[in-house]
């Protein structure tokens, strides 16, 4: 294991360090796994392709695709979640399958099967020396975004007002909505927070894997698994567990090849057999 | 058994009868090519219709390459219509399609062959949709043209002998790499491949090929299919002292391992880099022109210099737009190869069509002309080519020919598992 | 049934389940404990009767395109029914049911080909595998519940899809090749059916009937015993069943075991039907696919899951052509647990119901 290869399993944990963490805020809140998550993680990425195709800078696509994304999260907040929040957590989890099955097809539609391109700017697209190791440096700037994103995130839940709010009413929703927190405008906030952040690991992932159809589904069950390692629902678990499973997915890959696909399976049945609830526990 | 006699019976009465009870439900996915005659009635007069089902992927990554298979038997189908026919018979062309997984694509087999009379399949995409088609051929008394599906148990295990295969197999382009080897200029070589059938056996025949070039091979590695961060393979490829590189990855798997190499500016080490399957056409303006000096292996060269071959790509710029590529050729020489054999068997009966391809010779849109084995594969050459800049190509680039390799050498001998 | 404890007091009021569940006759098997007599035989009379009667289903549907959409989603229906089953008995929705029927079609497929046994054993090893390997997983994931046993199930699942594609199986699975189903001889029948019957759809038909019918009556006659009961009993409020001197675990792992033999049965349909294995049949896709079912169907009724299955099919028949079938599946999955909560087959029961009720009203006012 050289630097290189630390830097690349860091890389590969920052991204699905945002991808978890929204999840994990969204469950967290209304305690539905969104299985949609890895389409609005793809249709980030589509955004971006689109933005750049029309001409926008690749940073202000770094911007636009993530606000796009937080409108479909309200989208989601405010046609399926609000809605549907007296019915069972389960039943609203397989509204969210089929969404993504919805917007996987709708994707297709738009901007065909092909796998597209998306080039990193100029400014990144080299290589940068880090302690005489050439490493790419658009894959240190994933590294230094998504460290900065949770270094916010965790900032923001702990001491901000709506991040109070947001840490109470995932402890307790009901007894929060008695004390007088409007329940449903953090939950709006955290849905859009969520999608926003699934938008922003898809921008960043563009220029990265490639932009093709099946790149959601594919990643869905890693950050699923991400999810339950940190303990379902806690963001700092789910961050702190995505950067292992890039580590050890890298060392799988370096170590063992021919069995690197069962990485993310096998420390999920560990973690779970060692501390069955994750490695949060269920605090938040 | 009675009852299986009395509804093959039922069935066989249901198709020659013009299809009176289900035709309706059954023929709103369906269209005739060019638009002509619709009856299916009065069998075994000359003006039977040549009736060809396709079930090309439509959905999914393959969904592209689909619709250039459905090109490349329409442009076959509108020459011969245009010609009169093949032997008097119209050609028709019924459509359906797959999602790519093996029971869909063999349900719709079973309604083309069944329900709508159409005893040749072709523009089946993918080597496990083949392999189980080749299971239930027989019974249905139908003949596949494979034109996409490459892998080598098609014409050993998994081999049928109702089934036809147009394009070179993996086993033949690796070959026809292993025979090119000498030619390119780098010494020593590292091997990338996907952990995948086709990924082994062509690291296999690439390292035993350069060892008899007097080459070594330093690094061999595998990364699992539809891997997306290739970040650890290329920090170990760039350590390793190679000059050479083969790489074996394809589809979105290819893609990523390109662009991620380029970001670490892995190619520029490279004397030669060498691809097995990993960039093609169509995905020469998703890679852009940091493939240019890439070899690969060709199936097919546009530019091949002979009328059989410029008439095929006229036509099909004209009805298209672009030039073909190997996917069109290889299923346009799939329908030729089909259209030689009723000739030659003078009838569109499956069986004797079938008994035609043996010994068949027709002319190769190669130039040289292509026989069908036992084993139902077309020898046809294979090419290694270099990425070039073109006008007018997609993405402005285009494929050299630097080596053509004879299907005597690629593809010597039948495999025994697949006895004729 | 060994797992129920003797000392169920299923008098006591706690564990009476709500009365809306009372069409099950669920006040009859209390009193008599498990089973009655009467009930048993008026359900195997049913039985026997539906038996019958879809043998004659070839007879009427002349398309073999149809009659080969009809048997698939026969065996897609009784994974479904398995999925069901335990949804509606447990509560609990898994996304990994694909683990037993792959890993049964895998068990069949490996067993005639590389062990070069006869289709009827190797047909029973892959059944019993698959149950094996269900108690195997369920062991390990049945205390958990909601979204972590759904994850957890997916988990399983997934990771066996990547075992079985794995290079250094490769002379087993045949990774992403797949591996065809071999007989040993030309001659060697899986009761009395040769492969080519097997592949043929009207021929397939009355194994795939005969083990749909049983599958439902066995399911139709747990879910009636008193261990049936039991499980309501849990799914309604586990802790309160394990105050009750319930083991809670052994049930909710029976269930669970019954429902992953389903799906092996299906499996072993499926590799005697298609002679071929791949991937696939341990895929996500599937895995979605047979869920998707199994709610649009409606799992309240303990066939409405077949009843999904085989529109899921005609679904893919119809609308794949179009590529767009994930796009309807996934409307379809969404109007459906939105706006029929108790899927396709829960609607009609309701709307009959409600008409009998009108029909009732009606007699009623008239009378008075």
């Amino acid at each position: 294991m050289n630097l290189a290869q630390v830097l690349n399993g860091l890389a590969l944990g920052a991204l699905l360090m945002i991808l978890s963490s929204g999840l994990a805020l969204i469950y967290g809140l209304r305690g539905v796994m969104n299985f949609s998550h890895g389409a609005l993680y793809m249709l980030g990425a589509y955004f971006a392709y689109e933005a750049t195709n029309q001409g926008l800078s690749f940073w202000l696509a770094l911007i636009v695709a993530p606000l796009g994304l937080a409108i479909v999260g309200a989208a989601l907040e405010l046609g399926f979640f609000r809605r549907l929040q007296r019915r069972s957590h389960i039943e609203v989890g397989l509204v969210t399958f089929g969404i993504a099955l919805v917007i996987n097809r709708v994707i297709v539609l738009i901007w065909g099967d092909d796998t597209h391109p998306v080039s990193a700017p100029k400014a990144v697209d080299g290589t940068t020396n880090v302690f005489g190791t050439d490493y790419p440096t658009y894959r240190l700037l994933i590294i230094v975004v998504a460290l900065a994103m949770a270094a916010a995130l965790v900032l923001w839940l702990r001491n901000s007002r709506v991040g109070l709010h947001i840490r109470a009413a995932s402890h307790d929703t009901e007894t929060s909505g008695i004390l007088g927190i409007n329940v449903d405008r953090v939950s709006l906030v955290v849905v859009c927070l969520g999608g926003a952040l699934a938008g922003l690991a898809g921008t960043l992932a563009a220029p990265y894997f490639a932009v093709s159809p099946g790149m959601g589904q594919s990643i869905l069950i890693t950050v699923l698994i991400v999810v339950v390692v940190g303990g379902i629902g806690s963001v700092g678990g789910a961050m702190a567990a995505a950067l292992l499973l890039g580590l050890v997915q890298i060392m799988g890959n370096v170590w063992l090849p021919s069995a690197a696909v069962l990485v993310p399976y096998a420390l999920l049945i560990v973690v779970l057999l060692w501390r069955p609830t994750g490695i949060a526990g269920k605090r938040v | 058994m009675l009852r299986a006699k009395v509804s093959a019976a039922l069935i066989a009465l249901l198709v020659s009868g013009g299809l009176a009870a289900c035709g309706s439900s059954d023929n709103s996915s369906s269209d005739a090519s060019s638009g002509g005659s619709s009856t299916t009635s009065a069998a075994k007069s000359d003006g039977t219709p040549l009736k060809i089902g396709l079930i090309p992927p439509t959905s999914g990554a393959l969904a592209v390459f689909g619709a250039d298979e459905v090109k490349g038997w329409q442009v076959a189908v509108d020459q011969a219509n245009a010609q009169g026919g093949v032997d008097g018979h119209k050609v028709e062309l019924v459509k359906s399609s797959s999602d790519g997984q093996p029971a869909t694509t063999i349900r719709a087999a079973r309604k083309l062959a069944t329900a709508q009379g159409a005893k040749y399949i072709g523009g089946i995409m993918t080597s496990p949709e083949q392999a189980a088609l080749s299971k239930q051929l027989v019974a249905l008394g139908a003949l596949n043209f494979n034109s996409t599906g490459k892998d080598d148990g098609l014409i050993g295990a998994d081999c049928s002998p109702n089934a036809f295969r147009s394009v070179t197999g993996s086993a033949m382009d690796v070959n026809a790499i292993a025979a090119s080897l000498e030619k390119l200029p780098a010494q020593t070589w590292a091997i990338q491949a996907v952990d995948y059938s086709t990924g082994h056996s062509a690291a296999a025949a690439f390292t035993a090929a350069a060892k008899k070039a007097g080459k070594t091979v330093v690094l061999t590695q595998y990364a699992p299919l539809n891997t997306s961060d290739f970040g650890s393979y290329i920090s170990k490829l760039k350590s390793a002292k190679a000059d050479g590189l083969f790489a074996v990855e394809y589809g979105a798997d290819g893609v990523a391992f390109v662009n991620q190499g380029a970001q670490f500016k892995l190619f520029d080490q490279y004397k030669t880099v060498l691809g097995f399957n990993m960039v093609s056409e169509p995905l020469f303006k998703t890679l852009g022109k940091k493939i240019t000096g890439f070899y690969n292996n060709v199936g097919y060269d546009v530019d091949a210099d002979n009328p059989f071959n410029q008439a095929f790509v006229a036509d099909y710029k004209k009805a298209n737009g672009v030039d073909p590529y190997y996917v069109p050729a290889d299923t346009y020489m799939a329908a030729q190869i089909l259209f030689a054999a009723v000739k030659k068997a003078g009838s569109v009966d499956p069986d004797k069509v079938k008994a035609a391809m043996a010994g068949l010779s027709l002319p190769d849109l190669s130039g040289q002309n292509v026989t069908v084995g036992p084993d139902g594969q077309a020898m046809r050459p294979s090419y290694v080519g270099q990425v070039v800049a073109k006008a007018g190509g997609p993405g402005g680039l285009g494929f050299k020919i630097v080596t053509t390799t004879p299907a005597s050498v690629t593809h010597p001998s039948v495999d025994p598992a697949c006895k004729s | 049934m060994s797992s129920v404890p003797t000392a169920v007091q299923t008098d006591d009021p706690t564990v009476v389940p709500k009365p809306d569940d009372g069409g099950r006759g669920m006040l009859d098997s209390r009193v008599s404990v498990g089973l009655q007599r009467r009930v048993v035989l008026r359900g195997l009379i049913v039985a026997a009767v539906v038996l019958v009667a879809g043998l004659f289903v070839p007879d009427l549907i002349t398309s073999s395109y149809y009659m080969g959409v009809a048997a698939d989603g026969v065996v897609l229906g009784i994974m479904a029914i398995g999925i069901g089953f335990l949804a509606n008995r447990s509560g609990l929705i898994s996304l990994g049911h694909t683990a037993f029927y792959g890993g049964s079609a895998y068990g069949l497929a490996i067993a005639t080909t590389h062990w070069g046994w006869s289709p009827t054993s190797a047909a029973l090893f892959a059944i019993v595998g698959g149950t094996l390997l269900a108690v195997a997983i369920g062991a390990l994931v049945i205390r958990s519940t909601g979204f972590g046993f759904l994850m957890l199930t997916l988990a399983f699942g997934q990771a066996l899809y990547a075992v079985s594609t794995l290079t250094s199986v490769r002379s087993v699975t045949g990774a992403f090749d797949g591996i065809s189903v071999t007989y040993p001889s030309d001659s060697t029948t899986f009761l009395g059916l040769s492969q080519a019957d097997l592949g043929q759809p009207d021929t397939f038909w009355p194994l795939a009937w005969i083990c749909l019918v049983v599958v439902a009556f066995a399911l139709w006659l747990v879910g009636r015993s008193r261990f049936g009961v039991t499980l309501e009993a849990i799914r309604e409020n586990e802790e309160r069943a394990r105050f009750s001197g319930y083991n809670t675990y052994l049930p909710r792992l029976g269930a669970f075991a019954i429902s992953g033999a389903c799906a092996s049965i299906a499996g072993v349909l499926f590799a005697l039907k298609a002679s071929y294995v791949s991937p696939d049949v341990l895929g996500f896709q599937l895995a979605g696919d047979s869920l998707i079912a199994t709610i649009v169907g409606g799992f309240t009724i303990l066939i409405g899951p077949a009843i999904g299955a085989v529109l899921y099919i005609y679904a893919q028949g119809k609308f794949g052509d179009t590529g767009n079938l994930e796009l309807y599946m996934g409307l379809a999955l969404i109007v459906a647990v939105i706006f029929l909560p108790g899927g396709v087959t829960g609607w009609v029961v309701e709307q009959l119901r409600r008409l009998r009720t009108l029909t009732a009203g009606r007699k009623e006012a008239r009378r008075s």
